[in-house]
């Protein structure tokens, strides 16, 4: 008997494809044993795949990264093999923020200056984690809008579960969460969708499946198998006639215990304000140019080094070839066209430097 | 020194605070009930954080001074490169600790090693309950068990075990397994 796979994941919606793998016996059916781990912050993903405490884990794409560039303690060692999700997030105000950024039909970032001009306190946003998709998103939506994310607004880390009570209760403006969170504070009316994330990048990558590299290397079967069993899953969890089951399963209360009509609204085929892609559209791919992206931004906003090697670090951690086998295992592509995926294929990325704060 | 504790066990925040105090050289915070940690650090000015690995809020600590731009010293958190080992075991105890400054001083190392073996001592203690309730819980569905084989089979209580310690040795299977199989089937029977 060997050990199970240690798996890590938080309270989201778009950990589905984990959670479904193992509920429809995919990974038993590849003959693998895996012991899931619902973690309570980032933070403990983080350490947990960097000290080995986990193998392998749901996980933020620019926390990978950051940790491999040794942003929050030493260098760790991470790969990417797969993406696991596109869209999902929703950049979410206040009733009263929301009525001034949504006054007519013309884009909120338009009316953001006129609104921070007139606001009396800085309006405080909350993100899920400084590394974050959300946090890059957010910043980049802002200086759009030619608001300068570190002076404007005041920028603070809340978990997803805990940002609809705070924006109730007034301790924040708004925040970007991931599904089901936008929704939730819809529903319960204690704010409005400002933008969903997929207006600021179409089908931009969200959560990847991130493993300890070392684990990868002692275990490249294994690996391979943990993959095909995802993909499979990501396939379901793409198709509207799931998506009742899977929000169910979200929703059990010895597991998620995730609000199913929120869930189910994020879910492919829902009517939230946005829903997350998991398969088509290569979802599923790493895209290194998706890695030089989130890097792009975070030497934009100084927390990487002019002089940082953004390519190498991309090409380090982002690992399509390690993808590859399953990939062609599972009949969804040759793995001779991986790389191809990389250019004309992907969608247009938001230009880093179409935007900068305005010098005011 | 300045550290800065983050733990809701009281009772377990309790013990690492006394045995810290009795370091002359260290001050020992404690954050208070629903107070954020990102505050207290800002408020604080800790020079260590230790902090229950279970918060939730513990990812407001990473990059902090990349997220808010304050005035606020770094927080990064504390690694021994040199002993990877003692890292695991921390984390798997279920404390992370942070520097406040740039270099980890000097003498931070026994204080999150006091605090990693009273984690393990509680977790223990934890996991030796949970055990024991475990087995109470197990000794309660063999007892079930015995009284339908009782009951249904009128044998006595001896044999009542020998009969589901037979089935288990021939399924391969735990005692508490096939008791609890048999119960269903009652259950089901009388649904």
């Amino acid at each position: 008997m060997t050990k199970p796979i240690r798996v890590g994941l938080l309270r989201l919606v778009d950990s589905a494809p984990v959670l479904l793998a193992e509920a429809d016996g995919l990974f038993a059916r590849l003959g693998i044993d895996v012991q899931i781990s619902i973690e309570p912050s980032w933070s403990n993903i983080a350490d947990k795949l960097t000290y080995g405490l986990l193998d392998a884990a749901v996980m933020l794409p620019p926390l990978a990264l950051a940790a491999c560039a040794g942003l929050r303690g030493p260098k760790a060692r991470l790969v990417v093999p797969l993406s696991l999700s596109q869209g999902g997030n929703a950049i979410v105000g206040s009733l009263q923020a929301a009525a001034s950024l949504m006054a007519d039909h013309s884009p909120p970032a338009i009316r953001l200056l006129e609104w921070l001009q007139r606001e009396h306190a800085k309006p405080r946003f909350a993100v899920v984690h400084a590394f974050s998709t959300h946090n890059l998103l957010l910043r980049y939506w802002l200086a759009s809008g030619g608001a300068d994310p570190d002076r404007d607004i005041e920028t603070v880390v809340i978990p997803p579960e805990n940002v609809v009570a705070a924006l109730a209760a007034g301790t924040i403006t708004g925040f970007c969460a991931g599904a089901p969170w936008g929704d939730v504070a819809e529903r319960s009316n204690a704010g409005q969708i400002i933008i969903g994330t997929s207006v600021i990048w179409p089908f931009h990558p969200e959560k990847c499946l991130c493993f300890s590299e070392a684990w990868t290397e002692a275990n490249p079967d294994l690996m391979q198998r943990l993959l095909r069993a995802v993909l499979q899953a990501q396939i379901r969890c793409d198709q509207p006639e799931e998506a009742g089951r899977i929000a169910a399963l979200l929703a059990d209360p010895n597991g998620l215990n995730l609000p199913r009509d929120a869930s189910r609204a994020a879910l492919p085929g829902g009517d939230g304000a946005e829903c997350i892609r998991f398969h088509t559209r290569e979802a599923w791919f790493p895209a290194r140019a998706h890695a030089v992206w989130f890097l792009s931004q975070m030497r934009r906003w100084g927390w990487l080094d002019e002089a940082a090697d953004i390519g190498g670090l991309a090409a380090r951690v982002y690992r399509p070839d390690l993808l590859a086998p399953a990939v062609e295992q599972e009949g969804l592509y040759l793995a001779a066209g991986l790389p191809a995926l990389e250019g004309a294929a992907m969608l247009p990325m938001p230009d880093a430097d179409a935007f900068s704060p305005r010098d005011r | 020194m300045k550290v800065l504790l983050a733990d809701d066990d009281a009772e377990r925040a309790g013990a690492v605070a006394r045995i810290l105090a009795a370091d002359e050289g260290l001050t020992v915070m404690r954050l208070k009930l629903g107070e954020s940690l990102a505050d207290a650090v800002a408020a604080l000015t800790p020079d260590v954080v230790l902090v229950d690995m279970a918060r939730p809020d513990r990812d407001a600590l990473d990059g902090i001074r990349k997220v808010a731009a304050l005035n606020t010293r770094p927080v990064v958190l504390f690694v021994d490169e040199d002993d990877p080992a003692f890292m695991e075991e921390a984390i798997g105890a279920g404390v992370s600790s942070y520097n406040a400054i740039g270099m980890p001083p000097p003498d931070v190392k026994p204080i999150l090693r006091a605090a990693v073996a009273l984690f393990r001592r509680h977790q223990q203690a934890q996991d030796d309950l949970r055990q024991a309730e475990l087995r109470l819980k197990e000794r309660s569905v063999i007892d079930r068990a015995k009284t339908i084989l009782i009951r249904q089979r009128k044998l006595s209580e001896p044999d009542a075990y020998k009969w589901l310690r037979k089935n288990a040795m021939s399924s391969a299977r735990r005692i508490v397994d096939v008791a609890q199989d048999l119960i269903r089937d009652m259950e089901g029977n009388a649904g």
